[in-house]
């Protein structure tokens, strides 16, 4: 992926977190809005721990051969 | 009278099916395409509250009844049935074409349903006609894995009608009503039933094992109603049962887990049927006006935008003969129009801004969070990663974008799909845009805008996020040939284990109970063939018991004493 598109996607991050210190700085309606950039972190460790604990479960215990069931 | 009838817009539906048949092949597609536009006028027509009656026997019934629930409902069905017969309308299997208009008929029934036996009724239409999708494919598998959607779906159903048997027993109400959050067995057996059409863990098997393997274009219609009318009927019969928050919650998980480890694009699509619907059944179980109109709004935008991505894997399955990852990868160039309509379905589904998902996911997920479930929010917000991460971007990038090599002849796609997915994708975008749009016809009086700035942060972060972890770690979730098991494993591979228990116990038992029952009866009409010579020892051998002998005389007359006796003891 070239790198005009990675500038782009952090510059939209930058612009998200932005937004977080001006407009929504007083903003508390949850407890997790005191942390900043909560929600990328819920997206870096959530998607880390999806892919993670999935690939783990499915080849431990689930994965077969594609014709498992006609056999 | 009977034209009254016929304005029902399941009956409508379900007297096309017999009116098909009738036309010549060559206008069959496109009169199918005049039935859901004429019950989407019909609705629009229909003022709230009003009812059409009838009277079966000694019950009324209430085979139609309008209000703004039913009305949401209704217009989806109609426009999906709409779009996904524009998407087949190259096909010319007259069977295909009935099951499907049937199929869309008992929807709609359901939706505007008034009474639980009408209800019923389409209910069970929905489960005949929607296994003929399945079994057109005609392939081995396909006929196999219909019969055990169809056997799921009877079981789901009867345990559905024992429940409101029983409910009417008790309460001696028929209507479509709230009910009580208590675990009465008329209750148990209603949501049970229910819960089977919706696919909720671990009554989900038959989605996941069916959808896959129906027919390209039934696999749209499928994904399209039955389970969304299983949520229709919740948000109308189990609003605020909490109990259904849990079973949602493990059903977005456990969905976007198969999503995530499955490796063929209507797999992945099916399993993220789960995952869907379990926002909504969460929502439900929240039970606010917020929630279940979230609920309702999620539906209505889920089915434009699943299906478009359906429609998008089939134009991939039909072009290039298979939906398996491992098989697919670099179509970006040759199917670009199918990758970008597929992208607005991806970025709808993953609930980015300016598309349909945006308006309405977060609905439900603030209105759990509004109503004080943190916790239940987080996962929720998990559950979005795993969105964006397994058809946001897992599915397409090995599709279209990622090269593994493999030489890929391309069919040209029927233009009537380009339309098909176009319009839908249309509707993503404007509703996205104008999300009014949607937001009028909602069951419940709101004030809520999904475009503010800190919405805008929340899903813009969650995204940025998921799409870094993913470009990392992609190879890890490139395309294998490989079956991951799932719940159906128990009646399919240890078939020999259930057989023993369930039918060859079973058979054993009677068989046992059979001959024993049979043996004493023989036993026993030897015996009293000449009861004379055991009961009284001092009999001749010989005698017979239909002749006259003394001794006959003798306990025939101590029978009759006893009577006698024994009755001037009871008027006494």
């Amino acid at each position: 992926m070239n790198n005009k598109i990675w500038i782009a996607l952090g510059l939209l991050f930058l612009i998200t977190l932005g937004f977080e210190f001006t407009v929504l700085a007083d903003y508390d309606s949850h407890w997790w809005n005191a942390i900043p950039a909560f929600y990328a972190i819920l997206g870096l460790v959530g998607c880390v721990l999806i892919v993670y604990v999935a690939k783990f479960i499915s080849k431990k215990f689930l994965n077969r051969d594609i014709d498992y069931y006609d056999n | 009278m009977i034209t009254e009838f016929l304005t029902i817009p399941g009956v409508l539906l379900l007297l096309g099916c017999f009116l098909l048949p009738l036309l010549p092949q060559k206008v069959r597609s496109t009169a199918f395409l005049i039935f859901p536009v004429a019950a989407l006028a019909l609705i629009m027509m229909r003022p709230d509250g009003f009812t059409i009656t009838g009277v079966i026997g000694s019950y009324d019934l209430v085979l139609f009844q309008m209000d703004a629930l039913s009305r949401v409902f209704g217009m989806i069905f109609a426009i999906t049935g709409l779009t996904a017969g524009i998407y087949a309308w190259h096909i010319k299997d007259l069977s295909q074409q009935i099951a499907a208009l049937g199929y869309m008929g008992g929807a709609m029934g359901v939706a505007f349903a008034g009474d639980l036996f009408t209800l019923i009724v389409y209910w069970e239409i929905m489960a005949i006609t929607s296994v003929v999708l399945i079994w057109a494919r005609g392939t081995d598998e396909s006929i196999k894995a219909g019969m055990r959607y169809l056997i799921y779906h009877v079981l789901g159903g009867g345990l559905f009608f024992a429940g409101i048997l029983w409910h009417f027993s008790q309460t001696g109400s028929l209507a479509v009503e709230s009910l009580d959050y208590e675990f009465t067995i008329a209750n148990m057996l209603m949501l049970l039933g229910v819960s089977v059409n919706a696919a909720v863990i671990p009554f989900h098997t038959w989605l996941s094992d069916s959808y896959p393997k129906a027919t390209i274009t039934g696999a749209i219609f499928m994904a399209a109603f039955t389970t969304k009318t299983a949520v229709y009927v919740m948000i109308r019969m189990f609003p605020g049962w909490e109990i259904l928050i849990w079973f949602g919650i493990v059903m977005t998980l456990y969905g976007i887990f198969y999503a995530v480890v499955c490796k063929d694009i209507r797999e992945i699509l099916s399993y993220h049927i789960i995952s869907q619907v379990g926002y909504m059944v969460v929502a439900i179980g929240v039970g606010t006006d917020m929630a279940l109109n979230g609920s309702a709004a999620h539906a209505y935008n889920n089915l434009l935008y699943k299906g478009l991505m359906f429609m998008a894997g089939g134009a991939v399955m039909y072009a290039a003969g298979t939906s398996r990852l491992a098989k697919l990868g670099g179509l970006g160039k040759k199917m670009k129009w199918v990758f970008a309509l597929y992208v607005v379905g991806g970025f709808s589904i993953s609930g980015l801004p300016l598309f349909a998902g945006f308006i309405s996911k977060g609905m439900i997920i603030d209105g759990a969070g509004y109503a004080g479930y943190e916790g239940m929010m987080l996962l929720l917000l998990l559950a979005g990663v795993g969105t964006f991460l397994s058809v946001g971007l897992k599915l397409p990038y090995f599709t279209w974008v990622y090269d593994a090599g493999n030489k890929i002849d391309l069919k040209p796609i029927p233009i009537n799909m380009y339309i098909a997915m176009g319009l839908s994708a249309f509707l993503c975008i404007f509703y996205g845009v104008y999300p009014n749009a949607l937001y009028t016809f909602l069951p419940h009086e709101m004030d809520y805008n999904p475009y503010t700035i800190y919405h805008f942060v929340e899903i813009m972060q969650i995204s940025l996020g998921t799409f870094v972890v993913f470009w990392y770690f992609r190879e890890k979730l490139k395309g294998k040939m490989v079956l991951v098991l799932d719940l159906d494993w128990i009646y399919r591979k240890a078939a020999p284990a259930t057989r023993l228990v369930f039918v060859k116990g079973v058979n054993d038992f009677f068989g046992v109970a059979e001959k024993w029952i049979l043996n004493s009866a023989n036993y026993l009409n030897r015996k009293f063939d000449n009861p004379m010579p055991w009961l009284n020892p001092f009999t001749d051998k010989k005698n017979k018991a239909d002749r006259y002998s003394s001794s006959m005389e003798v306990i025939m007359s101590f029978i009759v004493l006893s009577f006698l006796v024994l009755s001037i003891f009871y008027l006494m």
